[in-house]
């Protein structure tokens, strides 16, 4: 693998999405490749910002209610 | 009128064994459905129809798949039948614009420029700012975008619930994560929070957590 392709490659290996052949590939690359390694840093610091710091929405009390009430076995219950 | 009990409408034991199957997953079908129409109304909808939809489907449901899987690909289906057509945001434009950008950063990163200011950028962006990047990113982007990192969904549940190829899913997160990683870096640019060749002026959060670790413990594997 060549540096172009082992950049294309780092989402997949930071996710553990990759085949045990590859992995290897890049891991041993990335020992080798100080410019690939501080793209794999910044990969990883992408992802961690992104799963971190976006808030999640919760369902609002209404909107459990509306559903459960819609569903046909609660209808006729109180 | 046809009996609207008779056709695919499970009996009332299997009606509390779907409300107890799928009440638990409210919270991340609404997430999703809020990221993906960007509006509390919408997502309400949404995430109601998707309850509907799946209630009457549960009889067609197979035991022993994916059942979290299942309820987003009915989240899916039904943005795309009813709410894609009406979201706008971004033109067209915008996203060629995006991906220009995308593709001459792509050629920065292999000519290996150090990406030292943009690392420190991205410790310090407001949580708002990725947010606001998540909703520029057009739709078939963002919602492999979401569903890889906000619900820790596993490339092979993703292409189930967008019903593509694992090749697909996985250029589709390339290419959006890549557009997300321009946005964000453009909107903390217009924030001011980084300064060409005046790193020591860049402000820190006192609850920034950037600090690195194994990509392992990134990875939250959903269901299961």
């Amino acid at each position: 693998m060549n540096c172009t392709q082992v950049r294309r490659s780092l989402f997949f290996y930071a996710d553990n999405e990759m085949g045990e052949e590859l992995v290897i590939e890049v891991r041993e690359h990335l020992v080798l490749c100080p410019g690939c390694a501080r793209e794999y840093d910044h990969t990883v610091k992408l992802l961690t910002v992104l799963r971190r710091r976006c808030a999640r929405a919760s369902a609002p009390e209404r909107l459990r209610r509306r559903i459960l009430t819609s569903f046909p076995h609660r209808q006729g219950q109180a | 009128m046809a009996n609207r009990q008779s056709a695919g409408q499970p009996a009332p034991a299997r009606g509390w064994d779907f409300e107890a199957a799928a009440m638990p997953f409210v919270d991340s079908l609404y997430n999703t459905a809020y990221r993906m129409t960007r509006n509390a109304e919408d997502a309400e909808d949404l995430v109601q129809e998707t309850y509907l939809k799946a209630y009457r489907y549960y009889d067609k449901f197979s035991e022993g798949t994916n059942f979290k899987a299942w309820l987003f690909k009915i989240l899916k289906n039904t943005f795309i039948n009813s709410y894609r057509r009406r979201q706008q945001r971004p033109p067209q434009s915008d996203f060629a614009e995006i991906e220009d950008s995308f593709e001459s950063q792509l050629s920065e990163e292999i000519t290996g420029q150090i990406k030292s200011p943009e690392d420190e950028l991205l410790e310090n962006i407001l949580d708002e700012d990725v947010q606001r990047a998540l909703d520029t990113l057009p739709s078939d982007y963002r919602m492999a975008v979401i569903l890889a990192d906000l619900e820790g969904f596993s490339y092979k549940e993703i292409a189930e619930i967008l019903e593509l190829p694992v090749g697909t899913v996985m250029s589709r997160l390339y290419r959006g994560r890549k557009l997300l990683e321009t946005a964000m870096l453009d909107y903390a640019r217009e924030h001011g929070y980084i300064r060409e060749r005046e790193p020591a002026k860049m402000r820190s959060r006192p609850d920034a957590k950037g600090s690195p670790q194994a990509p392992a413990e990134y990875r939250r594997r959903a269901g299961s």
